[in-house]
């Protein structure tokens, strides 16, 4: 057994992960539950994010609806570029929404330990970013009450979709996505539910908890039967991360479209989403753990590994933009060359190169191990990397459509006020979802957590007891 | 009507004690309670594999199977004929029966834990205590009126801080 971290009082203490100690300054379940519920209280704050997000939303709420009035002409659309900002927003968040089955589900496979105290909140991003995506193939069609059309319902009409079409794989790979991805954080859900359900003194509360947690009660048999469930959806949850990207990158691929008809497509996009994901995670735990203060359960240890996933996957996506060019230069095809020179060099110069800066460049400075370990600078380079992202699938897009192999068909692309209210909209949309939760339920895993918070004991081991005093400051630990 | 006894541990070595004076005595069927899954307890109690596995098979495979089918039915009922291509193809319905794979596979895995770890429960169990959710560890031993004595001794003599009987 692991000795137990003994500080002098309840107050957050540097932390540093030693061999079987990953959070030394939690000392015991009870500070666990104290601390992370105390999340739950709403402040000033919070209602003030919540108002800006719901404000967002109701931008682009006002501007779909002027869109469903007026007509997809309307959204900039300009022949033919008739995929524009909503296809781009649509693939954005898909890719920010690998990441939390890649935390919850891929690192869980491996048993990586820092992913235990960011996987709640990068679950519950994927979620919500799923959700958010799947508005947009909505927000695209002209006639949007027509969506069911595409799943293969039983009707009058005896017609089918067109299985071989990858728009109907994207149907069927982001609906699994979305239903498992929330089944995954509901499942994880249910013992902290209980948790919150055995503190809760309101008696309309505790009845709504005890029907949410469907009357869980810790017993060894449960933790048995659940552990067993967990290991298998992550097993399943593994594979569907990277077909979903793949499939959403057959959308692009399986086309004739100069810059899209290439094979490294799906396993580029897949390491992109990876990337934006990891993006987004420092973008919403960076200020999680400093308002909620909670430093010392995702420590400086925890955002350096990440850091290092996303130094990793930024080199992989760096690596792919070469592949890219090189084989549009070295494949000899005039149409791929003249795609090729006009996207970094021509018309859309300045969306490729702040692609290039955004997710080539600046991650580089994650090779410093003082950046790494800085949540100041790792909550800026989010923001770069969210833009970045964005503008890769941008730049993906709109070059392609506007300049296909005719010269005729050569033609620009302005996104319009509709366009970006839509877009504000689908942030809004995001955060107003994440920001419930976090309210409502435990935004770090409370069970899993103090799995790895050593157990009180009866009888005394051989280890010496951390004296006070022993807390180094902030150097890399075991995950470091 | 359920008998037993319970006790309420602090530390996790004198719920293992616990476990492991109850079963040689053979008092009655043991359930234990933890915040958190530990091998310990695991290893103390000594369980048999859960059968989740199964459901997840044989979920995963129906849906492997409906994948193919939905696809090649509904193509068959519906052709889009194009000269030269299959009406009904396996490579691109590979993609609607892995989704439907992990789909369903995935729900009957949730399917299995609910029915065998018996929830939804509408109504608590004798024996749990909201305590078993934050930090203690329980044992309930469900035995006999002429055993309860024998089982609040071994109880308490392993180290339970609160040990009370219920029925």
């Amino acid at each position: 057994m692991a000795a137990l971290a003994k500080p002098e009082n309840d107050m957050p203490r540097p932390n540093i992960a030693k061999a079987g100690l990953q959070l030394p300054a939690v000392k015991d379940y009870e500070q666990v539950d104290r601390e992370i519920m105390a999340t739950l209280r709403p402040t000033k704050a919070w209602f003030a994010c919540l108002l800006v997000a719901i404000f967002c939303l109701i931008i682009g709420g006002t501007a779909w609806t002027y869109q469903i009035h007026e007509g997809l002409g309307v959204a900039g659309y300009n022949p033919p570029v008739m995929w524009g900002v909503y296809i781009v927003t649509f693939v954005f968040w898909i890719g920010i929404g690998h990441a939390g089955t890649l935390i919850s589900a891929i690192l869980y496979l491996f048993r990586a330990g820092f992913r235990t105290t960011i996987y709640r909140c990068a679950e519950a991003m994927t979620v919500f970013a799923v959700m958010t995506a799947g508005l947009f193939p909505i927000l695209h069609l002209g006639r949007p009450w027509k969506f069911f059309w595409l799943i293969p319902y039983p009707n009058w009409r005896l017609i089918w979709p067109n299985f071989k079409s990858p728009l109907v794989w994207d149907v069927f790979a982001i609906s699994t996505y979305l239903t498992i991805s929330t089944t995954f954080l509901f499942i994880g859900l249910i013992p902290d539910v209980a948790t919150l359900r055995d503190a809760e003194k309101n008696p309309i509360k505790k009845q709504i908890l005890s029907v949410l947690s469907f009357g869980w009660r810790n017993s060894e048999a449960e933790w048995r039967h659940f552990a067993r469930a967990y290991l298998f959806l992550a097993a399943f949850s593994t594979p569907l991360v990277l077909s979903v990207h793949s499939i959403v990158s057959f959308d692009f691929a399986m086309s004739l479209v100069p810059g899209w008809h290439t094979t490294i497509f799906a396993p580029y996009f897949v390491a992109g989403a990876i990337f934006s994901g990891m993006g987004m995670v420092f973008t919403i735990i960076i200020p999680i753990r400093k308002f909620f203060k909670l430093q010392h359960y995702v420590t400086l240890n925890h955002l350096d590994a990440g850091a290092k996933l996303c130094l990793f996957t930024s080199m992989v996506v760096g690596c792919a933009y070469m592949v890219e060019f090189f084989i549009g230069w070295y494949g000899g095809s005039p149409v791929e060359q003249q795609y090729w020179m006009n996207r970094v060099f021509g018309q859309w110069w300045w969306a490729a190169w702040i692609m290039l800066t955004c997710n080539m460049i600046l991650p580089l400075s994650l090779f410093s191990q003082n950046l790494r370990r800085n949540p100041s600078w790792l909550f800026i380079l989010s923001f770069f990397i969210n833009l970045g992202m964005w503008f890769e699938r941008f730049v993906i897009i709109v070059p392609g459509l506007s300049h296909e192999y005719e010269p005729w068909q050569w033609t620009g692309y302005v996104p319009t006020f509709v366009d970006y209210s839509i877009l504000i909209g689908s942030f809004g949309w995001f955060f107003m979802w994440f920001l419930l939760f976090i309210r409502q339920l435990p935004v770090l895993a409370l069970s899993e957590i103090k799995e790895i918070v050593p157990p009180k004991l009866k009888r005394v081991h051989h280890h010496p007891p951390e004296a006070p005093g022993d807390f180094e400051a902030d150097t890399p630990g075991e995950f470091a | 009507m359920i008998q037993g006894m319970l006790g309420a541990f602090k530390e996790l070595d004198a719920t293992v004690d616990a476990i492991d004076a109850l079963k040689k005595a053979r008092l009655g069927e043991l359930t234990v309670y933890t915040p958190t899954p530990r091998h310990e307890l695991e290893h103390a109690v000594h369980p048999p594999i859960s059968p989740v596995r199964r459901f997840t098979l044989a979920g995963g495979l129906f849906g492997a199977i409906a994948g193919y089918w939905i696809a090649i039915w509904c193509s068959e009922y519906w052709p889009l004929v194009v000269g030269g291509k299959a009406i009904a193809t396996w490579i691109p319905f590979t993609v609607f029966s892995f989704e439907l794979m992990v789909l369903i596979g995935g729900l009957s895995t949730v399917a299995g834990l609910f029915i065998c770890a018996g929830i939804p429960r509408l109504t608590m169990t004798v024996g749990y205590d909201g305590r078993f959710s934050h930090g203690d560890y329980g044992v309930w031993v469900q035995c006999p009126p002429d055993k309860l004595k024998d089982a609040e001794a071994i109880l308490r003599r392993c180290g339970a801080v609160e040990v009370r009987g219920a029925q």
